[in-house]
């Protein structure tokens, strides 16, 4: 079979004029991705830039001592590193667990189940979050951070049970029984087998949770403002209140965890265990 | 996975039989906690809020129905559509309804196009070019949407790139920012990454030997995709399609930053109805709305996956 597919790619190498059009759209595509963060990115160096300059006109590093002198935004970050690891954390306890039994054990409602986790998805964010302000308010949950809590693990739990229950799934069982019959306990096999098999696909969720716990607004902002302000919220009324090379610093400063965290898991994202959690088996 | 199944069952003997997912209460009780959480903080409230729209403003509803103005409340014991027909006769939530549902169709369309076109590159031809493609595609998934809805307001402003760039070509282009064509370009934006790793990886499961069969009997380029890939990745593509539509008609970020007043999506007017103008009924009655959609969308999705279990022989 290698040999037919080797001559495949060159048997129908492309004329100009397609190249010239992949050329193209490679092109459009960069410029539609990458030219907005590129184009933010510079206003948080510029002092003054006019139109239809396509670069300042003179450059400081101004705007990132506003922003970083600012104590209410230095709050929001340290709110944001501690609502995220928590998520992770809790989210984690919670669904993985359930996310074995989905992968390695039969019983009833088991696609009920899986389906009806899928409704946090389904109802819109902004209507969900008002229908829940109520509830919390008869809880007495406004304000709170097991209320914020609450509103960020919602928003992780389909990554952290399908995601994680698919790379469950896909573990050979063959291996767990081979582990079991040479004498391993359950847990070791567990521990020393599936675990770590499975680890990539855990990461992949792991990471997306994070994300959408630093990256969430809406909830937080109907539910944590004013008490708890993090990164994203502050970026809403930031937007509004101060000049744009401060947001511009802001959302830099905002997307360096998730460039981060995302670079890292970039391989197993690619790999095919994101687009396997949205099977549902 | 599935593929395991049988040789399992033909050498391990008596253990498989145990070891294949096996009809115990643990599994359930394991299952339970996130299962539960949703009842709790999701099922829960939605229940009540269809009682509030309908016009029960007792028990939890109670402090809502206080501090919400406008609010319509049932008299006699079945509720009342009075909230609904207000909603559905206010002529600019019909507007708004119908520039949803428009900017979610064409999102949808501009970002499968997109990620089939990408997905079919790299599995046809692969190289460089496309696993750049496919990386660009990505990207998006780095960045908080927040920010990328502010980059997007930046760059097609009134002083952004495109009219500074074009402005040197001698062209006037247009202010795009706080226009529906914005939202459809952050909406694309910020769904591509996922429906590109979906479609990739569902039609770099179509085996090559297919393709390849295909192209020996004749079969041109159009016919290869139409008549072999797509429906072998039917599925993948059905999952990206859904998640998409569903993520756009119910987005708030994306067109609260690039979008103008009015009109604008429904994620908007409900975040407005309920803060600015305080009225939470109308707020809940178009989420109701928008969910009706979405559940539309939701069971598409469903039916996907029973297929696809069931051509896999589980369900």
């Amino acid at each position: 079979m290698t040999a037919t597919v080797t001559p495949r790619r060159r048997k129908s190498g492309p004329g100009p004029a397609v190249m010239l059009l992949v050329g193209l759209f490679v092109l459009l595509m960069t410029i539609f991705i990458i030219g907005p963060l590129v184009w933010l990115g510079l206003h948080a160096f510029s002092e003054s830039w006019s139109y239809p300059n396509l670069l300042p006109s003179s450059w400081t590093m101004r705007w990132w001592q506003v922003v970083l002198s600012d104590k209410s935004l230095g709050v929001a970050v340290q709110n944001s590193l501690f609502f995220a690891p928590m998520t992770v954390l809790l989210s984690s306890i919670i669904c993985l667990p359930a996310a074995y039994a989905f992968a390695r054990h039969e019983f009833w409602g088991r696609r009920t189940f899986l389906i009806g986790l899928f409704a946090t998805n389904a109802f819109p964010k902004m209507g969900l979050f008002v229908t829940i302000a109520s509830l919390f308010y008869a809880l007495n949950l406004m304000n709170t951070i097991t209320g914020v809590l609450i509103i960020h693990i919602l928003g992780t739990v389909v990554f952290m049970t399908w995601i994680p229950a698919a790379a469950f799934a896909a573990v050979p069982r063959s291996l767990e029984e081979a582990a079991r019959d040479a004498g391993a306990s359950k847990l070791r096999v567990l521990t020393s087998v599936t675990l770590p098999m499975a680890f990539p696909g855990i990461l992949v969720a792991m990471v997306m949770s994070f994300l959408a716990s630093f990256d969430e607004a809406q909830g937080t902002y109907l539910v944590g403002a004013p008490v708890f302000m993090t990164m994203p919220t502050q970026m809403y009324s930031l937007v509004l209140n101060y000049p744009n090379q401060v947001a511009a610093v802001f959302s830099i400063l905002l997307a360096i965890p998730s460039v981060a965290l995302m670079t890292a898991a970039h391989k197993h994202i690619a790999g095919g265990h994101l687009a396997e959690g949205f099977q549902i088996k | 996975m599935t593929v395991t199944l049988p040789e399992r069952t033909a050498d391990a003997g008596t253990t498989s039989v145990r070891k294949r997912r096996t009809f115990r209460p643990v599994g359930f009780l394991l299952a339970l906690p996130p299962v539960l959480l949703i009842l709790v903080f999701v099922g829960f409230p939605i229940v009540l809020a269809l009682g509030f729209s309908l016009g029960f403003t007792g028990g939890l509803n109670h402090t809502v129905a206080i501090i919400g103005q406008n609010v319509h409340e049932s008299t006699s014991g079945f509720g009342t559509l009075a909230a609904y027909q207000e909603v559905f006769s206010n002529q600019r939530f019909l507007t708004d309804l119908g520039v949803t549902v428009l900017v979610t169709v064409l999102a949808t369309v501009l970002v499968i196009s997109l990620a089939l076109g990408i997905g079919l590159f790299l599995k046809l031809r692969g190289g460089r070019i496309a696993r750049l493609l496919s990386g660009l595609a990505i990207v998006p998934l780095f960045i908080p949407v927040v920010i990328s809805s502010w980059a997007i307001l930046t760059f097609y402003s009134g002083d952004g790139f495109m009219r500074s760039f074009f402005a040197h070509l001698g062209v006037e282009f247009p202010v795009w920012s706080f226009t529906m064509v914005a939202v459809i370009i952050g909406s694309v934006w910020t769904s591509l990454p996922f429906a590109t790793l979906m479609i990739t990886s569902g039609l770099q499961a179509v085996p090559d030997a297919m393709i390849e069969a295909a192209r020996d009997a004749g079969a041109g380029f159009v016919r290869i995709v139409l008549s072999v890939i797509v429906p072998m990745a039917f599925i993948p593509i059905i999952i990206a399609t859904t998640f998409t539509a569903i993520g756009v008609v119910g987005s708030f970020t994306v067109p609260y930053f690039l979008g103008p007043n009015s009109p604008n999506m429904l994620g908007v007017d409900m975040s407005n109805y309920f803060s600015s103008f305080n009225q939470p009924q109308q707020s809940v009655v178009m989420a109701f709305a928008v969910f009706v959609i979405a559940s539309g969308l939701a069971a598409l999705y469903v039916w996907a996956n029973f297929r696809s279990a069931k051509e896999q022989g589980k369900a």
